[in-house]
């Protein structure tokens, strides 16, 4: 039997190791995003990030405009975000009718999985014209174009860029302000009902309240997502170096900034000040994450009794209030003597009564007012999904029903004029590229993530270990820093070891595998705490030894939810581009070798979304929707082990 | 003296569940009445039926008639039914992020009272009622919930009386508090029932008892049996009622 133990510890000490992964992967960025910051921060002190210049001619570098471009772009997107992700959340948990709700929750969610990408290829050619066309000239013209509506409205700028982020936050802080609606128990809404409270009456009473800790996670999540959002908004913003004046003005933000330089700068005081962008975007993400998190934790915690002070004094007030001329004063210390005396039967119900119809019609209408008005936001939060997908069937439909379009390259830049046509060519590398970066990344993360996701589930139960729980807590803080940072981390350490394959198919790899890790222990984790402490002591109790327990008993039973955490990590990293855009080099041949650059799709839509050539925007179309097709099929997919709960223990 | 609720031929499902069959039952002004039966009888459905809240169950329908004051309460609003007609649940539902004095306010809230006097009156009137307001005079501003299970009881029953609801209806009031508290609760029903009709359903024979004067006793969802409290107990009319109450099934 000694050997079983000996197999148990050093399962335990497997899985340990993969979640210190976690805190390594967190701590290896921390390090290598200061090791390279240093020269930058050697040379320009606390001052860089009040300097406004990014001058490569006289190496002089400032993260001024980036920081203010950050600040009012993410904010700018949760003012458009919150009132829409509110409404949506209130009507999928209150108001819609029961059997819509999952499938409206349901499309609101996949508008989460749209690569951004996607999103910010859509916003070129969809957004970007209607608000330089309509909307601009309409706030500018309502405002007299002064303070921050003046300037020339051209659609690429903090507007624009604001909208697209609100648009991408809006899944995240709904999907957490329903959840936090939803742990409201029922009774809570009866007990206001039955104080005669309408429905949404009910709602601001009893529900909305109790889940204030919640949306406000939710809202401070999406306000990291927009902070660390990189690629729809280096599409839409501009990408102008100035600090902006306006709405309307051309901008930068922290991670575009990085995302537009980084692959053109060698190694010098240029790239340096580049990490040190890139250090002052990770303290960000990660100080809003941490906040959130923490207020998310906390909501599990009982509320112990409270005692605040000053009470005495108001309700001594109350009290003292004595001489005012009431209908039936009532004098607490004769009354606490015979209650029922002071209290005579009746007494208000009838002018109560004569109340209830006339306030009663506006309650109502109040009550409808309300439902509207959230039936409204989930139309406007659904809407962009619908755009996506219809302006990528109409653009890219062409392309992906050519069998050619899959296995051919990429077409030499062309336009069509009389007497020419141009070859639609494919994208068969970047498929093939993408396939192979999922694969590489993959065999790092899911090993990796799954026995993370045991150990933290198995090993950190009941608080018993402190490092389980510190491992969770980093696991997701990482799902929110931005990817471009994984990417840059990815590259530094490829610089450090092997010079020539800082830019590769393996460093790409790698770079999708750092993406995927902390979604795939979290989900893992959570799946298997879903399995019931009886089923694990039963089967202790049977003589299983704790790794054989956590191995089959667990694991089997909480299958499906490994393997729909498994997808979503692949779906997220299949539409990531940032980091893809720093570690897999540009390439647009087939496969040349695993230390060589190669190309993926997502980095092919980023470099030609705004083509002059006719036939490369086609085809970047065409990779749009066969990205979107991937997410959906992934989607679906989960969606579908998810359903079909065979929980077996044949394993 | 007409009876304050009148439940006619009243049939009750959850979706494809059948819960109730054909309830008759007349509950009597001024006084208590107690629902027994083992669980699952559908004894807090039939409650939940009395103040409309069973309909805003998903899936729950029900046919048949209940009359308060002679009048079909699917005739009139639900909102304003509930207005007369409180409930009180069987764990205590404070507003967690309102203060005491807020939790009972509430309901007068909702009925447009603005007025800092009238509000200030009403609390103070409820809490004196629901025999509260000496332990919490000092702390009308700290959160519903720092109060004990047994208070936290009260708070809510001051809050269903705040707004002078003619029916009270408690769904097994007592079943989540210690003894004492029980014993606080029961001498509350007691005394409201001078000026209010209440409505308990309890799991508790020796409870239902001592606070009731009559009792019906549900089995599967059928009314077996219903008649004064005493009778009940002592000299029940079916083998049923005689089997229960005596302790020999439920």
């Amino acid at each position: 039997m000694r050997w079983l133990k000996a197999l148990d510890r050093t399962f335990h000490g497997i899985t340990g190791a993969a979640a210190a992964s976690l805190l390594l992967l967190l701590l290896g960025l921390l390090i290598v995003l200061y090791d390279g910051a240093r020269p930058a921060l050697l040379r320009f002190g606390p001052g860089f990030v009040l300097g406004s210049s990014w001058d490569g001619a006289h190496d002089l570098y400032g993260a001024y405009p980036a920081i203010a471009g950050t600040l009012l772009s993410s904010g700018l997107a949760l003012l458009f975000a919150i009132p829409v992700a509110l409404g949506v959340a209130l009507f999928l948990s209150e108001m819609a009718p029961p059997w819509l709700r999952e499938p409206l929750a349901y499309v609101v969610d996949l508008s989460a999985a749209v690569p951004s990408v996607v999103y910010g290829f859509w916003a070129f050619y969809v957004l970007v014209p209607f608000v330089r066309s309509t909307v601009e000239p309409g706030l500018a013209s309502l405002t007299g174009g002064t303070g921050p509506f003046s300037g020339s409205p051209t659609g690429l700028d903090l507007f624009t860029a604001s909208i697209v982020l609100a648009i991408m936050i809006v899944p995240t802080i709904a999907a957490f302000s329903r959840e936090a609606l939803r742990a409201v128990p029922r009774s809570q809404r009866e007990a206001a009902m039955s104080l005669g409270a309408t429905s949404w009456e009910a709602s601001r009473l009893a529900v909305l309240g109790p889940a204030r800790r919640g949306i406000v996670a939710g809202v401070i999540l999406g306000l990291g997502r927009a902070i660390g959002e990189t690629i729809a908004v280096a599409m839409v913003i501009g990408n102008i170096y100035l600090t902006p004046t306006s709405l309307f003005s051309p901008a930068q933000t922290l991670a575009s900034l990085i995302v537009n330089n980084f692959g053109g700068v060698g190694p010098g005081l240029e790239r340096s000040a580049l990490f040190e962008v890139g250090l002052l975007l990770l303290a960000v993400t990660v100080g809003v994450n941490v906040l959130a998190r923490l207020l998310l934790g906390q909501t599990s915690e009982p509320r112990g009794p409270r005692r605040p002070a000053g009470f005495r004094l108001r309700a001594s007030a109350l009290l003292g209030r004595q001489h005012h001329p009431l209908p039936h004063p009532v004098s607490p210390a004769s009354a606490s003597a015979g209650a029922d005396s002071a209290v005579a039967a009746g007494r208000w119900s009838s002018h109560l009564v004569d109340r209830v119809p006339k306030n009663l019609r506006r309650r109502r209408a109040l009550h409808w007012v309300v439902v509207s008005i959230c039936a409204g936001a989930l139309l406007l939060a659904i809407l962009p999904l619908a755009s996506v997908l219809t302006t990528a069937f109409d653009r890219g439909g062409g392309a992906v029903i050519q069998p050619s379009f899959y296995v051919s390259e990429n077409p030499l830049g062309c336009n069509p004029g009389p007497g020419r046509s141009c070859s639609l060519g494919g994208i068969g590398p970047e498929i093939q590229g993408t396939l192979l970066l999922l694969g590489l990344g993959a065999l790092v993360a899911m090993p990796l993530g799954i026995l993370a996701g045991i150990y933290l589930s198995e090993y950190g139960r009941r608080g018993r270990s402190r490092f389980a729980r510190g491992a969770s807590f980093v696991a997701d803080v990482l799902t929110g820093v931005p990817t471009i940072l994984l990417g840059v981390f990815v590259f530094a350490v490829f610089l450090r070891l092997d010079h020539d394959s800082a830019t590769s198919a393996l460093s790409g790899g790698f770079a999708l595998g750092a993406v995927m890790v902390p979604l795939v222990a979290r989900a893992t984790e959570e799946g298997l705490r879903t399995v019931s402490t009886g089923v694990r002591e039963a089967a202790l109790a049977l003589g299983f030894t704790r790794h054989r327990m956590s191995l089959r008993v667990v694991l089997g039973s909480a299958r499906n939810a490994v393997v729909t955490g498994a997808l979503l990590g692949l779906s997220r990293a299949a539409g990531d581009t940032a980091a893809l855009f720093v570690t897999a080099g540009s390439s647009s041949f087939w496969f040349q070798g695993f230390n060589q650059p190669t190309a993926a799709l997502t980095p092919f839509i980023f470099t030609n979304f705004g083509s002059e050539y006719a036939n490369l925007a086609s085809d970047a179309w065409g990779a749009a929707l066969v990205l979107l097709l991937m997410m959906l099929l992934i989607s679906v997919g989960a969606r579908w082990v998810v359903r079909s709960r065979s929980v077996g223990a044949e394993l | 003296m007409p009876p304050k609720l009148q439940v006619i031929e009243l049939d009750a499902r959850y979706g494809d569940r059948h819960v109730l069959y054909d309830v008759s039952l007349d509950i009597p002004d001024a006084a208590v009445t107690a629902i027994i039966g083992p669980s699952g009888c559908g004894k807090s459905t039939f409650l939940r039926c009395l103040n409309r809240l069973h309909e805003e169950t998903p899936g729950a329908t029900s046919t048949g008639r209940i009359l308060l004051d002679g009048e079909d309460l699917r005739s009139k609003d639900a909102v304003s039914v509930r207005f007369r007609v409180g409930m009180v649940f069987q764990k205590p539902t404070p507003f967690p992020n309102l203060s005491i004095y807020e939790n009972v306010a509430a309901g007068l809230r909702l009925l447009g009272v603005r007025r800092r006097e009238e509000l200030d009156d009403g609390v103070v009137d409820a809490l004196l009622h629901a025999g509260l307001w000496e332990e919490v005079e000092n702390d009308l501003d700290a959160p519903g919930t720092s109060l004990s299970g047994g208070q936290q009881q009260r708070q809510c029953i001051a809050r269903a009386l705040a707004v002078r609801p003619e029916v009270l209806l408690m769904d097994e009031p007592c079943s989540a508090l210690d003894p004492i508290a029980t014993h606080k609760i029961e001498s509350l029903i007691l005394k409201l029932k001078r000026e209010y009709t209440v409505v308990i359903v309890t799991h508790n024979l020796a409870q239902a008892r001592r606070v009731s004067d009559h009792t019906a006793f549900f089995y599967l969802g059928k009314l077996v049996e219903f008649g004064p409290t005493l009778k009940i107990f002592e000299q029940p009319g079916e083998k049923l009622t005689e089997n229960y109450v005596t302790g020999r099934f439920g």
